[in-house]
């Protein structure tokens, strides 16, 4: 009796597929170094423990009205990037996003004297000057903010040339658009924790929409400036995400 | 023996300069040679004047000249003397100010055989005008004082042509004086502009911009082509082989280039000048390349090659003191001055981008909207911070603070409890404050504020203030002046 017509190709292809996947593997697998967030729970849903050095990540407010705490976001991580060791940030802005103001960056556990920052004419420009900075190699991380959003090609680009370097993004709210991000987080305002402390530490909804390789979630996160450090509040750390996340 | 020179002229040889010695003989420039010859007889040198020799030593003058000021400017048209203008703005008190500076130069230029008529004033015009028409050797104008040391000048120290002159005679304007009290109007329409515009630029009342020699005649290289290039790769490549011959002249005295100019000559004449930015001293040919592929990239098809570029000429523009580094073990010396990747990117993006790299310095100021300055990018670690202010301070501050309408406040000194801004109803759900800050008492602007640091419903956090206290008669007014991350 003659085997099923779809055997003979079958066999071929099924051994291609393997190769391919034993050539790609390692590349899925290879998790390069990452900035962990300091909060368990957070740093489990993060392929390798953390966000990834050298991968675009993007940054959106939840709503307009929104960009600060957004900002903040960005900020806190730059101040964790930057607490691991020597060097500086750069931070690339398109018109429309103003520079931050020196004492507030303190404010938030940040140095000013180790930002550098360059006002760019518009996105194209932005992503020229970030693809300089990741080529050149020299800084632990860089941050664009951008006025219309990560493209695809600027996306690959960015991954192309960016290696342990902590690579952010921040776009408006509405600018949203597939791209080449390893994760997508929406930041929305929090009432600030205030238990007596000088200083209100602030907090922020963080909603991981996109991660590659990982889970997505929603959290409540606090940002602690003087030990550069992401706690999730108690009683809500863990909690289930709200949308588009994956059940444990 | 005295001595003229002569060059063909109107009408056969006739002389162009005279001498001191000439001059106490009665000869003048412009006299035909034969009747100096049939009135003077033979104790007078003649020979044949050089404009080109002429234009050489003057640019030499020139080039000394930057000893005292780097503006240094030959006489240009209309000026119909062998001289220099020198912009000595802001350079004075080097060589002890304006008087000192003369003293110096009369003395300088005595010395070297150079007889020299001297004269300082607010304008080119009126410097020339002295300097050439002015009774005294030396003449020195203060601050101000222009226009009364032009009003006894001839018309013609003004540098307007012979014919306008002899017009300006006929009216009995013979003195510039005479001619700036005149009625502007018709003078216009009768000689045009260009009388107008030289007593305006004497006077002071209209720019005259020199046109300095460039200074860059110290180190350079150029290299001109049998057959034109255009290539991108090409220019390159001849501009690291430039910079390799003027890279052993810089490490001679001990400088590195920080800024070159690239002066591509097109075959048509056009000259197209790049000029390139290093973010420290550098003479490294491959950092010259580098930087130089960049700003091509850049200009892409703005580089209008035409049929391609004859001559290209390298110069380093500005230089600095450049310590000699010793590179790694076997390596020899290090060959360039990069000290590390920041100030490589600062120049790759200033290259490539054009725009400057910044950073944050803080400022000791109560006001927080001066507190904060942004500074150019410099070698080496940036500004120092002081410890974070308390309480904390907004992570963006608003350019300008906008009012905060339709205030609720419980107590009239109280935080508010609502607001409206940027046409939206904010509910304050919590608050903190007040901080009084108040302008340092050598600034009187503004009254006091009291800052409140307000929490609203959504969490959104805001930096308000009320410019001072409320009166009897019309409340305070509130202002948002920072958005909290």
């Amino acid at each position: 009796m003659e085997p099923p017509d779809d055997a003979i190709p079958d066999r071929p292809a099924r051994e291609t597929l393997a190769h391919l996947r034993a050539r790609i593997a390692p590349a899925e697998a290879a998790s390069g170094p990452v900035l962990p967030l300091g909060a368990p729970p957070l740093d489990q849903r993060l392929p390798g423990g953390g966000l990834a050095l050298g991968a675009p990540h993007e940054i959106a407010p939840e709503d307009v009205g929104d960009e600060a705490a957004a900002l903040g976001f960005l900020l806190a991580l730059l101040a964790r990037r930057l607490a691991e060791g020597p060097g500086e940030a750069l931070l690339v802005l398109a018109p429309g996003h103003p520079l931050p103001y020196g004492h507030g960056l303190l404010a938030l556990g940040l140095d000013p004297g180790r930002l550098l920052f360059l006002e760019a004419g518009d996105d194209v420009e932005v992503f020229r000057a970030l693809e300089a900075a990741l080529q050149a190699g020299s800084l632990p991380a860089v941050a664009g903010l951008v006025a219309e959003g990560l493209p695809l090609v600027a996306g690959r680009r960015l991954q192309r040339a960016g290696a342990g370097t902590l690579l952010l993004i921040l776009r408006p709210a509405g600018a949203g658009r597939p791209n080449g991000a390893a994760t997508r987080w929406r930041i929305a305002a929090a009432p600030a924790a205030r238990d007596g402390a000088a200083n209100p530490r602030p907090r922020w909804r963080a909603r991981l929409e996109r991660c590659r390789n990982g889970r997505t979630g929603d959290w409540l996160m606090e940002w602690d400036g003087g030990a550069h450090r992401f706690d999730l509040p108690h009683g809500l750390a863990g909690r289930a995400p709200a949308a588009g996340g994956t059940p444990a | 023996m005295p001595v003229a020179l002569a060059a063909a002229g109107p009408g056969g040889l006739r002389l162009t300069a005279v001498d001191a010695g000439a001059r106490a003989l009665g000869l003048r420039p412009g006299e035909p040679l034969g009747r100096v010859r049939a009135r003077v007889g033979s104790p007078l040198r003649i020979l044949p004047a050089e404009p080109a020799a002429d234009a050489a030593a003057l640019e030499r003058l020139c080039l000394w000249a930057q000893r005292y000021t780097p503006r240094v400017a030959p006489f240009g048209p209309g000026e119909d003397a062998f001289g220099l203008h020198l912009d000595v703005t802001g350079a004075c008190h080097l060589h002890g100010g304006e008087a000192g500076l003369l003293d110096d130069l009369e003395r300088r230029l005595a010395a070297g055989g150079i007889p020299a008529r001297l004269a300082l004033a607010d304008t080119p015009g009126a410097a020339y005008a002295l300097a050439r028409f002015g009774a005294a050797a030396r003449s020195h104008v203060p601050p101000g004082g222009t226009a009364a040391a032009l009003a006894e000048l001839p018309v013609a120290a003004l540098r307007c042509d012979a014919a306008t002159v002899i017009a300006l005679k006929r009216l009995g304007l013979k003195r510039i004086g005479a001619l700036a009290r005149a009625p502007r109007a018709p003078l216009a329409r009768r000689f045009g502009a260009a009388l107008m515009m030289r007593l305006d630029q004497a006077l002071g009342l209209r720019p005259e911009p020199l046109a300095p020699i460039p200074e860059t005649a110290r180190y350079g290289a150029a290299r001109s082509f049998l057959d034109p290039v255009s290539r991108q790769e090409t220019i390159v490549a001849v501009a690291r082989a430039l910079m390799g011959q003027i890279a052993p002249r810089l490490a001679a005295h001990g400088l590195g280039a920080l800024a070159l100019r690239l002066s591509l000559h097109r075959v048509d004449g056009a000259v197209k000048a790049l000029d390139l930015g290093l973010a420290s001293p550098g003479r490294c040919p491959d950092r010259v390349a580098g930087l130089l592929r960049l700003r091509l990239d850049r200009l892409g098809a703005a580089l209008d090659a035409g049929f391609g570029f004859e001559s290209i000429r390298l110069d380093v523009t500005a230089a600095d003191r450049m310590p000699e580094a010793q590179g790694m073990l076997g390596a020899g010396p290090a060959e360039d001055g990069i000290a590390d990747g920041t100030a490589a990117l600062a120049e790759a993006l200033g290259q490539r981008l054009g725009r400057p790299l910044l950073r944050l310095g803080g400022v000791a100021s109560h006001l927080p909207e001066r507190a904060d300055r942004i500074l150019p990018w410099r070698p080496g670690t940036g500004p120092a911070w002081s410890p974070a202010p308390l309480p904390p301070r907004p992570v963006l501050l608003l350019a300008r603070s906008e009012p905060a309408e339709e205030v609720l406040a419980l107590a009239p000194e109280g935080p508010p409890r609502r607001f409206r801004w940027r046409a939206r109803l904010h509910r304050v759900a919590h608050a903190e404050g007040p901080e009084r800050i108040a302008a340092e008492w050598w600034r009187a602007d503004g009254p006091a504020r009291d800052y409140y640091a307000v929490e609203c419903e959504a969490g959104r956090r805001l930096w308000l203030y009320r410019s001072g206290p409320h009166a009897a008669e019309r409340p305070a007014a509130w202002f948002v002046h920072g958005v909290f991350a």
